[in-house]
């Protein structure tokens, strides 16, 4: 049984009401999506609070997947609608922090700023993860949002399109800018060591 | 100067659908263009550097599954037996209530059972007799009781009342001796105040005329001197 069958086929019995099935799918999907939120949020409490989001959203609509796109692909959609979401809510939050707070800064820049990493308390041992995570921080989100599906979904610029709404040559040019900006960061890194 | 072409040829280098003629232009310009060879190779560096990504392990979570169990419990176990009989109790009411609003009676007899609606005129008669008797009873033995109540209450009260005149009275005797007894030890006290002040004021004045004494054989002194 191909892997796309066997999604098929634990959803139907998770519909049916199976737990070990449910329990089963998650625990296929769930080390994707907790490392998707990882790289795109930049610390494990946001990447475990969307990964519940995405799984809870997947348990919502679980009957409403017809099968016409991969559960893969269904369920990345979700996670990025999520992501997106999560992101949006919390440079709301920073914005009204600093209305609260008083400070003149405009509020553009708290949304064009990424968030604050911390690889060495996040991540621990992984050293090489936090290189990642902190070139990723560069990138605003739109831009990380592309390379995630690039590079790390493996998705073609037709289906990044598809699921931005955005065209096929903005998904490139994006991407391309994208890396342009981590070759910069790489560099003035490579020239502080 | 940088090369002109170099944005658009890289955006195209990475690219899902390069056609094949386009990817010999494009071989062919980079093996002659020295700056989208250095562009390029370190746009594939920074691809391959975020290529590094381990995967972590995801920390323990339910995975959902006590809203799946919550929400998915079976509903099997609420059609026992017992719970197909739980509008008994609810029927039987209903039965007594009817019997009750309608007097019905149930009579058998040779010729089988026999249901009438409404109560016999004699019958009816004299229940209400006996309800009526049974009211003037009630109510004569409730008298009787309120009165003993009121009696009993009343001599309670008037126990209570003197109680607590006696507590009183014993309590304004107690404080009257006290004050008594406080006014008895202030005059005691002030009374030897005085007696030790007239005795200052005693010996005040023998100090004062003593005085006068020496003065008066000073001067007398002084005039025989003279």
């Amino acid at each position: 049984m191909s892997l796309i069958d066997e999604d098929e086929a634990l959803i139907a019995a998770a519909l049916n009401g199976s737990a070990y099935a449910w329990e089963k799918l998650v625990k296929r999907y769930e080390s994707k999506i907790y490392n998707y939120g990882m790289r795109l949020t930049g610390n494990a409490a946001d990447a475990m609070d969307l990964m519940q989001e995405v799984f809870l959203g997947v348990y919502r609509n679980l009957h409403r997947f017809r099968g016409d796109a991969k559960f893969s692909s269904w369920i990345f959609r979700i996670a990025h609608n999520k992501a997106i979401d999560m992101n949006r809510r919390k440079r709301l939050m920073t914005a009204s922090t600093r209305v609260i707070d008083g400070e003149e800064s405009d509020v553009l820049d708290s949304i064009a700023s990424p968030p604050q990493y911390e690889p060495d308390t996040q991540i621990g041992e992984q050293q090489q993860n936090g290189q990642v995570l902190k070139m990723l921080s560069q990138l605003p989100m739109e831009q990380r949002l592309i390379v995630e599906l690039k590079v790390y979904q493996s998705q073609t610029f037709e289906e990044i399109a598809d699921m931005q709404d955005i065209s096929v040559n903005t998904a490139k040019t994006r991407f391309y800018t994208a890396l342009k900006k981590l070759k910069v960061v790489s560099e003035e890194n490579h020239a502080l060591s | 100067m940088p090369c002109p072409k170099t944005p658009h040829l890289l955006q195209e280098y990475f690219s899902d659908d390069l056609a094949p003629l386009a990817g010999e232009e494009l071989e062919k310009h980079l093996a002659q263009c020295a700056d989208c060879n250095v562009e390029l190779e370190a746009l594939l560096t920074s691809q391959i550097s975020l290529q590094q990504w381990q995967d972590q392990q995801v920390p323990h979570w339910d995975r959902g599954l006590e809203l799946f169990k919550r929400e998915h419990r079976s509903p099997s176990h609420q059609i026992g037996f017992w719970n197909r009989w739980q509008w008994l109790p609810t029927a039987a009411s209903f039965a007594m209530l009817t019997i009750m609003v309608f007097s019905v009676s149930i009579a058998s007899s040779e010729s089988g059972f026999s249901i009438s609606f409404g109560g016999d005129d004699e019958i009816t008669e004299s229940v209400q007799e006996l309800f009526d008797q049974l009211q003037q009873t009630q109510r004569r033995e409730m008298a009787e009781l309120v009165a003993r109540v009121e009696s009993r209450q009343d001599s309670n009260n008037l126990q209570l009342l003197q109680a607590v005149v006696d507590q009183t009275q014993q309590a304004t005797a107690e404080n009257m001796d006290r004050v008594y007894a406080f006014f008895e030890q202030q005059r005691l006290i002030d009374l030897q105040d005085m007696r030790v002040g007239y005795q200052q004021l005693v010996e005040s004045d023998y100090e004062t005329i003593r005085s006068l004494e020496l003065l008066a054989q000073f001067v007398s002194y002084e005039s025989d001197v003279r």
